[in-house]
């Protein structure tokens, strides 16, 4: 308002004002002209009041407040394992690093200063596992390593690195044959992996079916892998067995083979027990699908199958098929072709050998020793033979295998000692082994065939105080005489039949295997041979096979030695452990050149060669 | 299995978070015993953070999506209560604001940390338990003393920061199979 009063009163003043305000001296007056508008300037404004409502609301408001934005959860309880008592403390003085020495082995990538790199083996869900909570089960599982460190389950040893892939490939099976060879663990691997079964809560009650001879390596392996848990033996009259067989309560279960078949055949069908595992050690005891023992063991309710071996092919590729049946991996009586069990085989079974995993155990030293019969010896045999070929030829297309099979072991006998004389090369070369192994402070186990023969040779080893295991011994005596051959320095060879103490039994004590004479299958040699051989053993094994030159011995030899050349296993390469087969009928016949004589001249007689599935020795 | 904790027992809670591409982040929560032994398991859906939360959330959309969000909603599900959350995330340590459980993040005992810096203050919010030290939210200092009392029953063995990778495996697991399809 004072402006437009200033700038109506004159231009003068106007300009005078702009002069000051601007600062800037302008040279000249300027001239003012009329305009006619010029008076309005200096009337005074009259403005008027208006009211007007102001429009304040807005087309958006935003507005946002935090809220929480409600999740969906997925959730698993993880079953809540069998409760045990707390295992022994540690007797006080024993440091705790000594229980873990024994088979400790160096931990890998570990350097000076730094602590070592701990091998961590986790869980993995087996691949049939379908649902999500079955297969978080197992990866929500601690890594093996630091579950059996913990203080719940205390480990006497520590494990070898391919033990605890056996443990997790067991642990997570339905299905599982674990076939790993002799010696390598079997037994604590399956008993560890029961452990964590029951401890997770996946199983409550396991039933374990084994050889009546190795229920108390059974249960003394139980004693020492896992002393917390209660095992119950198989075992009584038939009213307390009945028992045993139901009874609630009982974790694990020990029966033998006969028991299992006998017991179990009687059962009404609504009596039949119902386990959450069902385990066959030397699971080769079914390969007959239609036996007895195999139908009772695949009738069994259970959720779970495992089967132990260290041969799962004694004889034939076909075995494989009788061991699935009982895993239930493939469908009642089929008969899978060697290209269905090699993938069934890469899926179901599990086995190491030696040569692979234990790069580091002392070396199995084989020798054979080639011995000259005696004279007597070679006396006997060749009229023995002799006549009993005679005596073949003579029975002509009557002639059976059993037939062959008993000059097969007359004359095996009279390689072993002549049994009128006594005379024997093979005690001979015996007695001046032992001699220096007795001298030395060593042990030796020794295999034989017959009961007979280790009978005999008893007394002729007197100065190495043997012992005697075979199954002619009472069952409650052998587990004393394993102990003495252990404790007693003086007991420096252990007399043993390949039937009774080819399998289970811990003898890495003994550094000396003599096999006196041979068994049939080289399966069943190697069987006995890891006996000593097996882990923990501290020394090289010296194997020594006795072998009576230019005898049937020899020629057995022979030919399971081409055998093993020949035939392919379906277990994969590098498996030179199990190219084992047993003598067939024709090539039992193939011994002896057999020929039927007729008017006409003679011909060969004895079924013709079939590779790889005749009958069995 | 019972929620309340015995006093010779100790539930040990490890918890991990991890982004599934263009689905946002999910979170699992492993209850063990204190010798690592599984006996609950929680994992939410996945869920991802709209244009406005990430705007007005800022830098503390992180912890408040994992740490709020996520941590809460997995601890008020599990039926067991834990004593002790662990985790390898600092932005969970924000779930402690939330909840009167203590809240640690796992770092490795031998990561050469100790005592190299950070001072005593520092020093002191942190825990050294089995292989493994954890440290505590800054506000609650108090977590470490109630923890003392408890640390024996962890064995010295014990390595804290594996049931996080068990938690992270099965969260992959979860989303293989789950939410790929």
């Amino acid at each position: 308002m004072d402006a437009a009063g200033t700038n109506g009163e004159s231009g003068e003043s106007s300009v005078g004002v702009a002069e000051a305000d601007s600062g800037v001296m302008l040279p000249q007056r300027p001239e003012l002209l009329s305009t006619g508008f010029n008076p309005a300037l200096s009337r005074v404004p009259a403005p008027e009041t208006l009211c007007s409502t102001l429009d304040i609301t807005l087309d958006f408001v935003p507005s946002w407040t935090p809220r929480r934005i409600p999740l969906k959860c997925i959730g698993l309880t993880l079953p809540e394992g069998v409760e045990f008592l707390p295992p022994a403390a540690p007797k006080p003085g024993l440091p705790a690093e000594s229980r873990k020495a024994a088979a400790a082995q160096p931990a890998e990538g570990s350097s000076e200063g730094e602590p070592p790199q701990k091998k961590v083996t986790r869980l993995k869900p087996p691949p049939d596992a379908l649902s999500l909570q079955d297969r978080l089960f197992y990866l929500l599982q601690p890594p093996l390593e630091s579950w059996l460190a913990g203080q719940e389950l205390i480990m006497p040893f520590e494990p070898f690195s391919y033990q605890y892939e056996g443990i997790a490939w067991l642990f997570s099976s339905q299905a599982a044959l674990l076939a790993d060879e002799m010696g390598l663990g079997k037994t604590m691997q399956t008993i560890t992996a029961i452990r964590l079964l029951l401890r997770s809560g996946q199983a409550r009650r396991i039933l374990l079916i084994c050889p009546k001879p190795l229920i108390p390596n059974w249960q003394r392996e139980f004693k020492t892998w896992a002393e917390e848990l209660p095992v119950v033996v198989m075992e009584g009259n038939g009213a307390r067995r009945r028992m045993l067989w139901t009874m609630p309560g009982v974790p694990i279960l020990i029966a033998n083979y006969e028991l299992m078949t006998r017991d179990l055949a009687e059962m009404p069908e609504e009596e039949q027990p119902k386990f959450d595992l069902l385990v066959l050690d030397e699971a080769q005891r079914i390969k007959n699908r239609e036996s007895n023992t195999a139908l009772t063991a695949r009738a069994i309710r259970r959720r779970r199958s495992w089967a132990l071996t260290g041969t799962p092919i004694e004889n034939r590729p076909e075995e494989l098929g009788a061991l699935f049946e009982f895993m239930e991996v493939i469908p009642k009586g089929s008969s899978p072709d060697l290209r269905q069990l090699s993938r069934l085989a890469k899926k179901y079974i599990l086995r190491r050998t030696k040569d692979l995993v234990m790069k580091d155990m002392p070396p199995r030293i084989d020798r054979d020793a080639e011995l000259e019969l005696t004279d007597a010896q070679e006396s006997a045999y060749r009229i023995a033979e002799k006549e009993g070929v005679i005596q073949l030829n003579d029975l002509g297309d009557s002639i059976t295998v059993q037939h062959v099979f008993e000059l097969v072991l007359r004359l095996k006998q009279i390689a072993n000692y002549d049994p009128l004389t006594g005379e024997s090369a093979k005690l001979e070369r015996l007695q001046a082994d032992m001699e220096e192994i007795a001298a030395s402070g060593g042990k030796a186990i020794l295999f034989s065939q017959w009961t007979k023969t280790i009978d005999w040779l008893e007394p002729r080893l007197k100065e190495f105080n043997p012992l005697i295991y075979h199954g002619g011994v009472p069952t409650k005596q052998r587990e004393p005489i394993l102990a003495k051959f252990k404790q007693d320095p003086k007991a420096h060879i252990l007399l043993m039949s390949y039937g009774t103490g080819a399998v289970g039994l811990n003898l890495q004590f003994a550094g000396y295997v003599f096999l006196f004479d041979r068994w049939w299958n080289p399966a069943i040699e190697d069987q006995a041979v890891n006996r000593a051989h097996r882990i923990g053993v501290k020394n090289p094994v010296i194997v020594t096979r006795f072998i009576s030159k230019n005898t049937i011995e020899e020629r057995i030899d022979r030919v399971l030695r081409e055998k093993r050349e020949l035939f392919e296993m379906v277990l994969g390469e590098g498996d030179n452990n199990n190219r084992a087969l047993s003598l067939t009928a024709s090539e039992i016949f193939g011994l002896f050149d057999l020929k039927a004589r007729h008017k006409d001249g003679s011909r060969s007689i004895g079924p013709k060669p079939v590779p790889a599935s005749g009958e069995a020795a | 299995m019972s929620g309340s904790a015995k006093t010779d027992q100790l539930r040990l809670g490890f918890m991990e978070t991890i982004e599934v591409e263009g689905r946002g982040h999910i979170g699992g929560l492993l209850i063990t015993n204190q010798n690592g032994r599984p006996l609950e398991f929680q994992c939410t859906t996945p869920v991802r953070p709209n244009r406005t939360q990430e705007i007005l959330f800022g830098e503390t959309l992180r912890p408040w999506l994992l740490g709020e969000l996520i941590g809460s909603t997995l601890l008020d599900r599990v039926a067991i209560k834990p004593s002790l959350v662990v985790t390898s995330d600092p932005c969970l340590l924000e779930l402690r604001n939330h909840t009167e459980v203590p809240i640690a993040v796992a770092e490795s005992a031998t990561g050469g940390r100790r005592g190299a810096s950070g001072g005593d203050a520092e020093e002191s919010r942190k825990l050294h338990l089995g292989g493994s030290v954890l440290r505590f939210h800054d506000a609650h200092n108090s977590d470490i003393d109630s923890l003392q009392k408890q640390r024996h029953l962890i064995p010295d063995s014990a390595d804290l920061q594996e049931p996080l990778e068990r938690v992270r495996e099965a969260l992959a697991e979860t989303v293989r199979t789950v939410f790929a399809r």
